[in-house]
């Protein structure tokens, strides 16, 4: 094993100290010229027959309204899955945006929307995404409610298709099988509940566009918002100082532009659009699911087929990648190696909140069911629940997809699995879980006392790993003469750290101090940009890739600056430690400053438009999942208390191990809310928003959490630093979150003899499960 | 709108008074945002759910959201900026132990859990405590990063320090 300097070591955010003193600015905490407020549509879906802002201009105070008439007739790109405009008369939520208002101070814009005079027109509401794929149903959209495929060009024409992944032939599948199971699912959306909520501070001045946002896609926001308002790219400027919580609920939104053209409209003055909680609550959510599977397998545990179809809750709006984003990237669908399979999800528009990627997208929804089925398969064939994992499991080398496929979603080719010990990782958190001690058969508890009955239940899953979209972002760094760096980032630090971890990848790659690397990032006028930026656990894979590239870029300049004084060529020369020596003699070298007068930049992007790169050709990086819980149901009343968690992840190298020890942990928490607490919840009668607080809407405290051991496996391919996945890393982030739900109705199952059909399992819906026997 | 009395006051925050003028129906939140210029306690929910907004009356964890200015005057009120010495950048022994410990990601909720674990650890000064204990304490404090194994980890490993 290699040595390192800094890689492997826990090292804390290097923000930390303006975290826990108070200092760190959030844009929450900055202060504008004047503040914003929203109308918002009393109804789930209605048309503006009229709106006269008259009264509320006259309101003393009050220096700007907007409506639908004031706002740009082109469209804001990727705030929703169709583009839509900044305001438009059609409401599809409760809570939309129906007009703005900035005064001289949150209170008198909070009177002059009560002086807004509106007619609306109320329209038939659809709440079902099921029921929404039908005919003769309420349409949010004129083409229809379904939205998709994703990311296929023809989808923007409205076409009303699913987004499909399939290989093999299913039909045939199916009839090869000895044993079919089927079954289906129901999973409520979450609501991704940063503390932070939505914060906006924008500033319109002359030609020059500058917004303050808590956000994650900073370059996102700029590429939108250039076509919007037809300003270049270069005179929008972004800036996020600090994220208090995004967990996917952060990128682009319709709030933004809508706060600049108030800025606009007030000639330049700042405007401030704060979110209240409940506004928070009732607009974004993780996209419910309404599943289907059907799985066949032989006798010997091989899986023949996988039908798998959802109707994924987008909402009014669903955002730029939406429910299916499952296939994104083709997580969770090759953790297996089905002979034949066909994945089928639609993207569905309701009359609710518009759904956004949270931590770990759509895996826990859709493994709350596949690791359902392949349950019920092995115990019909008697066999383990770990046995039949384990024959159908991915593993190093395996290709993914296992088969020529056909997709209609983004294109990414055909690789092996890089470093991907799933067998390994299972068997180290069944030791964690006492497996063996305590799985007694299917339906067996472990043990029995009163009402209360335990039971123990595992699930497995795939991660994407990522590294992707190199070819929408540019990074550079700039070499200084006394050998520190600065990194010119477009990648956000969402909170995670990934500042740090990059500034440890630089000072490893060139054996300098942490205290000498300054990652810059946070303000898009330092000329980075990342499209995809602070998602899918990539900014410490695929920004430290980038980064390690141009500080590569930037070491073969000053090697060859530098030749001429060692009288060696270029190539042979390396950079470490601020010195320029001959690599086989590296006592000869000589020091950078008496080499450099001034910086020298390095930079780098992924070729132009790539968006899957291999990490090396034929090789691509995932990261596999397992986790155990082991609960405690009170069959009298429903409860579930969860004894332990054991999420398992394979996060490659760690780089900074208690940054990932953090995120897999609180990963887990969130997945335990998603099971057992967090009830997203719209009263489709009084058109009320029920889960609008925190009183309503219960996330995990403290006082909830079990005993959680994590299981982090390494496990690396050396390759040069600068090639594929930095040092080995593996993106890891939100992966903690993703098997919770399906290990603890594992769980139940085991403890209760009982399928879990609906999520949230909260303890009505366990005892009514219960008592109806699974139906 | 209601016209709203508004009254002088003198707050005393971190041992500093500060003369401002407020209106009768403003929080304490508000005002340490907006008249005094301390950011470090956060807005969150603004209805008492969230404990992000957590300062110490009278070395009492309150919620600044859910308390009125005028109710505070002749109150000693602390707040996050008042716990580390700016001049010798020395941190408190409970801020240290949240960095060596991972105590926080995104550090939104941090001031928050800090301001209630410092009531904590100066009223169990002395004695053992639980887990539980710690537990109960900040129960009214959310993170949705989530990772509350580290803050009570954070928690503990303050109470070492503070011992010595």
């Amino acid at each position: 094993m290699a040595e390192f300097k800094w890689i492997g070591k826990s090292i804390p955010q290097k923000e930390s100290k303006e975290k826990v003193t108070g200092s760190a600015k959030f844009v929450a905490d900055m202060r504008a010229d004047l503040y914003a407020k929203v109308l918002r549509s009393p109804y789930p879906h209605a048309m503006i027959k009229n709106i006269d802002v008259t009264k509320a201009e006259k309101l003393p105070g009050v220096i700007a309204t907007l409506t639908y008439k004031d706002v740009p007739k082109r469209l804001v790109p990727r705030s929703s899955a169709r583009p839509c405009f900044v305001l438009d008369k059609h409401l599809r939520y409760v809570g939309d945006d129906v007009a703005g208002v900035a005064a001289i101070s949150e209170e008198i814009a909070e009177a002059a929307l009560d002086l807004i005079e509106v007619e609306y027109e109320v329209l038939p509401a659809i709440f079902n995404a099921k029921e929404a794929t039908k005919e003769h149903v309420p349409k949010l959209y004129p083409e229809g409610n379904v939205w998709g495929p994703v990311d296929n060009k023809l989808a923007d024409k409205g076409l009303q298709e699913p987004t499909i992944l399939s290989w093999g032939d299913i039909e045939k599948g199916f009839k090869e099988a000895d044993v079919i199971i089927e079954d289906e699912f129901l999973v409520n959306p979450q609501i991704h509940s940063p503390l932070e909520p939505h914060v906006c501070i924008a500033k319109w001045e002359r030609g020059q566009l500058t917004l303050w946002v808590s956000t994650q896609t900073k370059s996102e926001i700029v590429d939108s918002l250039s076509y919007t308002f037809e300003m270049p790219l270069s005179k929008i400027r972004v800036i996020t100082p600090y994220v208090g919580g995004g967990f996917g609920s952060k990128y682009i939104e319709r709030y933004v532009p809508l706060t600049a053209l108030l800025s606009k409209k007030a000639e330049g003055r700042s405007v401030k659009l704060l979110f209240t909680r409940e506004e928070e609550q009732c607009h974004t959510k993780r996209a419910g699911q309404d599943l289907y599977v059907k799985m066949g397998a032989k006798k010997d545990g091989t899986i023949t087929a996988i039908y798998f179809r959802s109707y994924f809750d987008i909402g009014a709006y669903g955002s730029g990648v939406s429910g299916s984003c499952l296939f994104w990237e083709e997580a969770p669908v090759l953790a297996y190696q089905y002979e034949n399979a066909r994945f089928e999800a639609w993207d569905v528009h309701t009359n609710t909140s518009s759904a956004s990627p949270m931590r770990s997208v759509q895996v826990p929804g859709a493994t709350f069911a596949i690791e359902q089925v392949i349950e019920g398969v092995a115990e019909k064939l008697g066999m383990s629940p770990t046995e039949i994992r384990e024959v159908n499991m991915s593993e190093t080398g395996d290709m993914a997809p296992p088969k020529p496929y056909t997709n209609s979603n983004i294109e990414y080719p055909r690789a092996g699995l890089d470093a991907y010990p799933s067998k390994k990782l299972l068997h180290e958190v069944m030791e964690e879980a006492q497996w063996k001690e305590k799985w007694k058969g299917w339906a067996k508890p472990v043990a029995s006392s009163g009402s209360k009955r335990r039971g123990i239940g595992i699930a497995y899953a795939q991660g994407w790993g990522g590294f992707n979209f190199d070819g929408y972002m540019a990074m550079a760094v700039s070499m200084y003469p006394d050998g520190s760096l600065t990194v010119l980032s477009g990648s956000q630090d969402l909170g995670t750290g990934s500042n740090t971890t990059l500034s440890m990848l630089a000072a490893e790659f060139l054996g300098l101090d942490l205290s000498e690397v300054n990652v810059v990032s946070g303000d898009t006028s330092n000329g980075a940009f990342d499209y995809y930026e602070a998602r899918s656990s990539r900014t410490a894979i695929i920004s430290g890739h980038l980064m390690l590239q141009a500080i590569q870029e930037a070491k073969n300049k000053i090697c060859t600056l530098a030749a001429p004084k060692l009288g060696a060529e270029p190539e042979g020369l390396d950079l470490k430690e601020k010195k320029v020596f001959i690599k086989e003699t590296p006592g000869e070298s000589i020091p950078l400053s008496s080499i450099l007068t001034a910086p020298v930049f390095g930079s780098a992007s992924g070729p132009q438009g790539s968006a899957f790169p291999e990490i090396e050709p034929g090789v691509k990086t995932k990261n596999p999942l397992v986790a155990a819980a082991e609960v405690e149901v009170d069959i009298e009343t429903g409860e579930v208390e969860v004894i332990k968690l054991v999420p398992g992840t394979c996060p490659g190298r760690m780089i900074n191990p208690g940054m990932v020890i953090g995120q897999c942990r609180g990963g887990a928490v969130v997945g335990l809310g998603m099971a057992l607490y967090e009830n997203f919840n719209f009263d489709v009668k009084e058109n009320v928003w029920i889960s609008r607080n925190f009183l309503d809407y219960k996330l995990p405290t403290a006082k909830e959490i079990p005993e959680i051991k994590l299981v982090i496996l390494e496990a690396v391919t050396e390759r040069l630093p600068q090639v594929g996945a930095p040092y080995g890393a593996r993106g890891t982030g939100e992966w903690g979150v993703a098997l919770i739900v399906p290990a603890i109705a594992n769980a139940i199952y085991n403890a209760t003899g009982i399928r879990m059909k609906r999520c949230p399992m909260l303890s009505e819906v366990v005892l009514d499960t219960l008592t109806k026997g699974g139906k | 709108m209601e016209a709203i009395m508004s009254k002088n006051l003198k707050l005393n925050v971190n041992g500093k008074g500060y003369d401002v003028e407020v209106g009768t129906n403003e929080t304490l939140l508000r005002v340490l945002h907006e008249k005094i210029g301390l950011t470090g306690a956060k807005i969150g929910c603004e209805s008492g759910e969230c404990g992000a907004c957590t300062v110490l009356i009278d070395g009492e964890p309150r919620l600044s959201c859910l308390t009125l200015a005028v109710d505070c005057e002749g109150k000693k009120i602390e707040t996050i900026e008042g716990l580390a010495d700016f001049e010798s950048s020395k941190l408190h022994p409970i801020q240290e132990a949240f960095i060596e410990n991972f105590g926080f990601q995104c550090g939104y909720c941090t001031p928050g859990f800090i301001m209630v674990a410092k009531a904590f650890l100066d009223k169990t000064r002395g004695r053992e405590f639980t887990d539980e204990e710690i537990c109960e304490a900040i129960a009214g404090n959310l993170c949705r990063c989530a990772d509350y194994i580290s803050i009570t980890q954070s928690i503990r490993a303050a109470a070492e320090k503070m011992r010595k």
